[in-house]
């Protein structure tokens, strides 16, 4: 099995699920709050926070990198102070391709999460603040474990969009073979060869492979969570 | 202990103007639907903050508008036995009777958890789920939650709908010894007159 | 939440109705032959103004303008080897003429070099770099050294001045020069490697260094036209691309001439 793909293109294979793995992770809490935020909480300006993480979800891609660019390149407010205080720079660097492929799942992890938190019976948390629950603990003992399999359904629906981001990554990050360079870019790259077909088809069955397998464990987590376990008895 | 509240409370366009003093045992809150029962209750529990009044429980003031005083639910003791029960989903029985029994302080636990599941009939129920459990099954683990938070007063939200005729009664009869051997107030609502007179030391209408 | 479904299902239908409407009430294109549309000519990136202008000045005589597409040399060669209905092909090196040559694709009699160039080192317009040696943590942009002519004329010279080994692995290969030339405008690459004429068109960089002109094979344009093409304008294009008139154009944005 290891002689179908050379050891070159299974570094391609790592480097996505690392670059992957690490973009969901991060962005996690950030989603759930954002989620909780919106399901939650009624405050000015609410809907422009809709907008703007639903952004990602409609721009081109590839405007979406050229606003990474812009703040987080080198000469970016951002990307200029993280290179000032703490020598990270992002371009070029998996953890560029990490910070575009989160940018890029965030909307879809926050609509999931946000569905599992709205479907928790709000009745349920006012019965465990009589309880004497403080508002924070509520929170930890009953909406989060409630919202749990929206959390799952979320992140694992974000790794699967982590897998294939590739506007936006190849925008802001480039295609640094080793760094950046994740499965959609080998592929890309491949197609830009004369005589890539061979490299391209076996990259590309396995891209197929890895995200249906994301898309349907998501699935799952989504029907096992429809099981109405949220409501109030 | 007394029950010594009065307040103002305008939801959606009804206007709740209620004020009672009462030293019963069980007082009973009467009136037909839609009368802002449960609002009152709710006020009660500190879910609403009243736009007006005061809400004292024996010596504890929970509520003051003239002071500004309001105590958050989770500091009001008030054990709330909900109409729809809102017994949580994804804990089993045990732990949803534990759930306010381990957030009281130690000095407040006045009641343990064998004597509760002996008093309702419900220690066989103890590792089953909530969605598991029948009508009449729920209301009592409910009950029990509410008494095991180490509650100094009890509200109860019309304990016997939806319950056929023998289930309702098994209720009635507990909560009939709740009022007698435990020395917790109570504060009943219930629109059903019958099952009021007979528990009621005080009956409070309200239009 | 069936009332939700039932909406988007509904809105989704609308929004493909609305497009099938469109595309069907869009003119058709016409095939390249038909009026309005000239020769469709594949140009090396590095082209990009100049070959511009040259199609601009074609145009003004009354021809139909040429459509005029332009990448790295390598993703342009795939896509003639894949089909593409293009009349001709300007590559930056040799290579990958030859590479279409000898499947065929060329039609014969019609190639010849147009053009010639020189690679120049960069570095952002205030940037302090003075050469190689101050790469540091940063990376070298150029074009990909596997398959893009810039980046392989690059690594030639590189490689035949002996710092190839340092360097190799801290280069930010882009998929066409004018990608490298870009990652040192915006200052990400501290250091690149670009034509000549890539450095003279940008105003946002400062040249540091000519690399030799023997460290590496001699930069050739050659120019052709593809055995698929149908257009009949396509011979004359070609001719008045090595014209007194084309070349006075290509050599004012810094190309030298093969003659």
């Amino acid at each position: 099995m290891t002689g179908w793909l050379t050891p070159d293109e299974w570094g391609v294979v790592a480097l996505s699920l690392r670059v992957s793995l690490a973009a969901v992770l991060f962005t996690l809490p950030l989603a759930y709050a954002l989620a909780w935020l919106l399901a939650r909480r009624r405050f000015p300006g609410r809907i422009l926070l809709d907008a703007l993480v639903h952004m990602p979800l409609v721009l081109p891609p590839v405007v979406t990198g050229w606003l990474l660019l812009l703040l987080f390149g080198r000469n970016g407010p951002v990307g200029g102070w993280l290179e000032a205080n703490f020598g990270v720079t992002l371009v070029f660097r998996w953890t560029g391709a990490a910070l575009a492929a989160a940018v890029m799942a965030l909307p879809l992890m926050v609509r999931a999460m946000r569905l599992s938190i709205e479907a928790v019976d709000r009745r349920l948390v006012s019965a465990a603040r009589t309880l004497g629950a403080s508002p924070w603990r509520a929170f930890l003992t009953i909406t989060l474990p409630l919202s749990a399999p929206g959390i799952a359904a979320g992140a694992m629906l974000g790794f699967a969009r982590s897998l294939g981001e590739f506007g936006a990554t190849i925008t802001f990050a480039s295609n640094i073979a080793g760094e950046t360079r994740t499965l959609p870019l080998a592929i890309y790259s491949g197609l830009q060869l004369p005589g890539g077909e061979a490299l391209v088809t076996r990259l590309s069955i396995i891209s197929v492979v890895l995200s249906v397998a994301a898309l349907v464990v998501s699935e799952w987590l989504v029907r096992r969570s429809a099981g109405a376990r949220a409501h109030v008895l | 202990m007394s029950f010594d509240v009065s307040l103002r409370h305008g939801i959606g366009e009804r206007q709740i103007d209620l004020a009672f003093i009462s030293t019963a045992r069980l007082t009973a809150l009467v009136g037909p639907s839609g009368a802002g029962k449960t609002t009152v209750l709710n006020c009660i529990a500190g879910l609403i903050r009243p736009d007006e009044g005061r809400i004292a429980v024996g010596d504890h003031v929970l509520f003051d508008s003239a002071t500004g005083l309001f105590l958050p639910p989770e500091r009001r003791r008030a054990g709330y036995v909900f109409q729809e029960g809102r017994l949580f989903p994804h804990l089993r029985v045990a732990a949803n009777l534990a759930y306010g029994e381990r957030l009281a302080p130690a000095e407040d636990r006045w009641i343990g958890q064998g004597e509760v599941t002996d008093l309702l009939g419900i220690g066989h129920l103890l590792h089953r789920m909530p969605a598991t459990l029948s009508g009449g099954e729920a209301r009592r683990v409910a009950i029990g939650r509410a008494l095991l938070s180490g509650a100094r007063f009890l509200l109860l939200d019309e304990p016997f709908a939806s319950l056929d005729a023998a289930r309702a009664e098994e209720i009635l009869q507990l909560v009939e010894r709740i009022r007698d051997e435990l020395a917790i107030p109570i504060l009943l609502v219930s629109h059903d007159r019958t099952e009021v007179d007979r528990l009621a030391g005080q009956v409070v209408p309200m239009a | 939440m069936f009332a939700r479904l039932a909406d988007l299902l509904r809105a989704f239908a609308l929004i493909m109705l609305l497009s099938l409407v469109a595309a069907c009430g869009a003119p058709s294109q016409p095939e390249n032959a038909t009026a309005g549309k000239g020769p469709v000519v594949l140009a090396a990136a590095s082209l990009q103004e100049a070959l511009t202008e040259v199609a601009g000045a074609w145009a003004a005589q009354g021809h139909p303008a040429p459509v005029l597409s332009f990448a790295g040399s390598s993703a342009l060669a795939r896509q003639v080897e894949q089909g593409a209905p293009a009349d001709l092909f300007v590559s930056a090196d040799e290579e990958w003429m030859d590479v279409l040559d000898r499947q065929g694709l060329v039609r014969p009699g019609t190639r010849a070099d147009l053009l010639s160039n020189r690679i120049v080192l960069i570095a952002p317009a205030d940037g302090t770099a003075k050469s190689l040696a101050d790469l540091g943590d940063g990376r070298l942009a150029l074009a990909d050294p596997d398959a893009v002519p810039a980046g392989k004329y690059a690594k030639a010279a590189l490689e035949h001045l002996g710092q190839w080994a340092a360097v190799s692995g801290r280069i930010a290969p882009a998929e066409n020069v004018r990608a490298a030339l870009a990652l040192v405008e915006r200052g990400e690459a501290p250091l690149g490697i670009v034509y000549a004429t890539d450095a003279r068109a940008s105003g946002k960089v400062r040249l540091v260094e000519t690399l030799p002109e023997d460290s590496h094979p001699p930069i050739r344009y050659p120019v052709a036209i593809l055995s698929a093409s149908t257009h009949p304008d396509a011979a004359a294009l070609r001719a008045f691309l090595a014209s007194p008139e084309a070349m006075r154009i290509f050599a004012s944005h810094g190309f030298g001439t093969v003659e």
